[in-house]
């Protein structure tokens, strides 16, 4: 028990270290490099590490698979839009006004759907999405049908442009967006969301808070797909619902986690880091038509031949190695 | 160990020399010369894909013929184009490429309203100019005085008068509103209704439909049974197509004088083509017209020439509503890049917003906002056509130009049950 605990204990250390190494890398990229694209096309890929990482909480540990990515994400913009019309505000209060937001829809949600299971659960995930998009289209304030376009303020120093301060604040949000993954994975939350996964009544029999979980399931990941979204408006400089509530941040979201492995937190990371460079990589040298087609081939791919993802087929690979070390030891 | 003749060696030195010598003059007279670099996103896939590859097309061929008679001030015309998907979310890391990566000398936008959105506060913010390619209004917020539009209008205003002034001479006193719930088609519909309402005509039908939705029959119905007396539509491709269709099989009842307006592909070869003699009696929007009384120096030619390369890049091969226009922005750009002797942005921006422009679309004067000074949106009747035949369309007489004045080749025929026949 306590060498469970300290190699916890070393592992926290390890991620913790982790991360500072990321957050030095990113100064160290905003310090050495100069254009902009990095940062605009680096953000993109944070973004999806969050979006990836959130939605894993419930689709990933929990099982229920979420098509509203895209619903919470242009909801996080849209508060983030009604804050800066009404307050003026900031982007800090914009991600946290987001997560707020996004976190009671995620809650009503889980409320009126969570008693859906399965597919049932997935079409009403659309559902919310197609609902608010409608009230958004028809709605004057946020611009309706036509959108808004937004002119960026200065950035805060030490910040030269505004593109960088985007860039490090997506990765300060990524950063959180896998802690709690994480934490969440490694605490009771994740082993009672692995339990309704596996089987429900047994685990409600057997006194697992189902509901509790699922709701603080449902909570965090809007609350963090929302703060994904709020600086959605400053980056775009401009808002409107087609774009933002497209279905490509639904299919990116839940294609992120199912190539990386969905077991593990680092699962998202992988999928995100390795489907969102891509993208962003062919966008600018092949042809965008490919995205799309990338994103379909390699979840096809992985869902036929490791539909426990890269984790997975790792995994995988390392019981094979060894079992072939063993077989050689025997026969030595 | 072989050791070399002392003459060949000389002979391999000298022949070394001279090719080095020859490379570097090359890239001395490169570097003297270096291409101008145009940038650009443009829709080549989803819901603007099909107007974007021939608007592109459109543009290649200004850079062929600029770069076949030796470029512009002796350097070569260079397009660096990506694909934005028609999704606006793209543009945005597209335009920082073409800047900080690309190093591009000179931007156009992205074709549409919604994907140059973004693009706005970026220029206006680093004090840019940008060539619009047919978006609509989309200056209004950020009012961006380096921004010149290509597309033959200006305000939803210009753009509806033409249609509603051949409803009220018909005596028209109600209309029925049918617009997509999409950012163009708003646009339209909100400044129509305005101007509907302060001419006094009755609004009795006012329906918004989600962006492709392609069954109208309900819809049609309704316009029919509110008996207008003019149906205006603001729609795009597919939806135009659907309701084309569906006014076809359940009609509008005898009271519409005209109906159309903002239909969105009824101006693409393939679509009119596939809507044949079902288009008969509809009024549209376009921004071109192959009647006697639309000539432009260097337009006939464009076309000629752009329809033999539309038929190997399968590209729309007529070519009329965006092709010419995209050839025109790179027109503009050239004589403000002679006329200024350089690349300076606002240099080139005061000569395009002083300047009476000469392209194959007609000359071009700019308002402060950056859009026509004087809008030409041809409002046409199609007429006489046949089912399957494309041909058809390079014809005199098949879109009837029915304003502006100038431009007129034809009376309305009205109402619009009798029209089609």
């Amino acid at each position: 028990m306590s060498g469970k605990m300290s190699s916890m204990g070393g592992n926290n250390r390890i991620f913790v270290g982790g991360c500072i190494a990321v957050v030095l890398a990113a100064i160290a990229l905003m310090t050495g490099v100069r254009t902009d694209y990095v940062f605009n096309a680096s953000y993109v890929v944070l973004q999806f590490i969050v979006l990836a990482s959130a939605w894993n909480i419930l689709g990933g540990y929990a099982g229920y698979v979420n098509f509203g990515t895209s619903a919470f994400f242009a909801m996080g913009g849209y508060t983030a839009l009604f804050m800066i019309k009404m307050f003026n505000a900031p982007l800090l209060v914009q991600i946290i006004a987001a997560a707020c937001c996004t976190g009671v829809l995620g809650l009503g949600i889980g409320l009126i759907s969570l008693r859906l299971r399965g597919i049932f659960f997935s079409i009403a995930t659309v559902a919310v999405a197609i609902v608010l998009e409608t009230v958004i289209l028809n709605t004057d304030y946020f611009g309706g049908a036509k959108g808004l376009q937004m002119m960026r303020p200065e950035p805060i120093a030490p910040f030269t442009s505004y593109d960088t301060m985007l860039f490090f604040v997506m990765v300060l949000m990524a950063i959180s967006a896998v802690a709690i993954s994480r934490y969440i994975e490694q605490s009771w939350i994740g082993r009672g969301l692995r339990a309704i996964k596996d089987n429900e009544e047994a685990a409600e029999c057997v006194g697992v808070p189902t509901l509790k979980l699922k709701l603080i399931a449902t909570v965090v990941s809007g609350a963090l797909m929302g703060a994904a979204g709020a600086p959605l408006v400053m980056y775009m400089r401009f808002i409107e619902p087609v774009s933002a509530f497209s279905l490509n941040y639904s299919v990116s979201a839940l294609a992120m986690p199912i190539i990386g492995g969905t077991s593990s937190w680092i699962g998202p990371v992988i999928g995100a880091l390795l489907l969102g460079s891509v993208q962003q990589i062919v966008t600018v040298t092949i042809s965008s038509e490919l995205n799309v087609l990338i994103v379909g081939v390699l979840l096809v791919f992985f869902v036929v031949v490791a539909p426990d993802g890269i984790l997975g087929l790792v995994r995988k690979l390392r019981t094979k190695n060894s079992a072939k070390g063993d077989a050689k030891g025997g026969a030595q | 160990m072989k050791q070399g003749n002392p003459k060949n060696i000389t002979r391999r030195a000298f022949v070394g020399a001279a090719v080095a010598a020859t490379a570097v003059a090359s890239t001395a007279t490169f570097a003297q010369g270096a291409p101008i670099k145009i940038g650009l996103s443009i829709a080549q896939t989803g819901g603007l894909g099909a107007g974007g590859k021939a608007a592109l097309l459109g543009l290649q061929m200004w850079r062929d013929d600029v770069n076949a008679k030796g470029g512009i001030l002796g350097r070569k015309v260079e397009l660096i184009v990506y694909d934005d998907q028609s999704n606006p979310a793209t543009t945005p890391g597209i335009y920082t490429k073409l800047l900080d990566v690309d190093k591009v000398d000179l931007l156009i936008a992205p074709y549409g309203t919604n994907p140059t959105a973004p693009i706005m506060p970026l220029v206006k913010q680093r004090g840019l100019l940008l060539m619009g390619n047919f978006s609509f209004e989309v200056n209004e917020r950020i009012q961006h005085d380096m921004w010149f539009n290509n597309a033959p209008w200006n305000d939803s205003v210009t753009w509806f008068s033409g249609f509603m002034e051949m409803g009220m001479k018909r005596g028209a006193k109600t209309i029925a509103f049918l617009a997509a719930d999409a950012e163009f088609s708003q646009s339209l519909a909100t400044g129509a209704k305005n101007l509907a309402k302060h001419n006094g005509l009755k609004t009795v039908y006012d329906q918004k439909y989600p962006p492709n939705t392609n069954e109208f029959s309900s819809m049609i119905r309704s316009i029919k049974a509110s008996k207008p007396d003019v149906v205006f539509i603001a729609s795009y491709p597919s939806e135009s197509v659907a309701i084309v269709r569906a006014v076809n099989e359940i009609g509008v009842g005898s009271t519409v004088k005209l109906i159309g307006g903002g239909m969105v592909g009824l101006q693409f070869g393939p679509i009119m083509e596939s809507l044949g003699s079902q288009l008969n009696g509809f009024v549209n929007y376009t921004s071109y017209a192959p009647e006697k009384t639309v000539e432009f120096p260097g337009l006939k030619d464009f076309l000629s020439r752009y329809a033999v390369k539309a038929k190997v890049e399968k590209v729309d091969p007529l070519g009329f509503y965006l092709p010419p226009f995209n050839y025109a922005i790179g027109q503009m750009l050239e004589a403000a890049i002679v006329a200024t002797k350089g690349l300076d942005q606002k240099a080139l921006a005061k000569y395009m917003r002083d300047t009476e422009h000469k392209t194959i679309v007609g000359p071009i004067k700019y308002q402060r906002n950056g859009e026509w000074a004087n809008a030409r949106v041809m409002m046409v009747q199609f007429t006489g056509l046949k089912d399957k035949d494309m041909e058809q369309f390079r014809q005199p007489g098949k879109q009837v130009i029915l304003s502006p004045a100038p431009y007129k080749s034809g009376e309305l025929k009205f109402p619009y049950e009798k029209a089609r026949n």
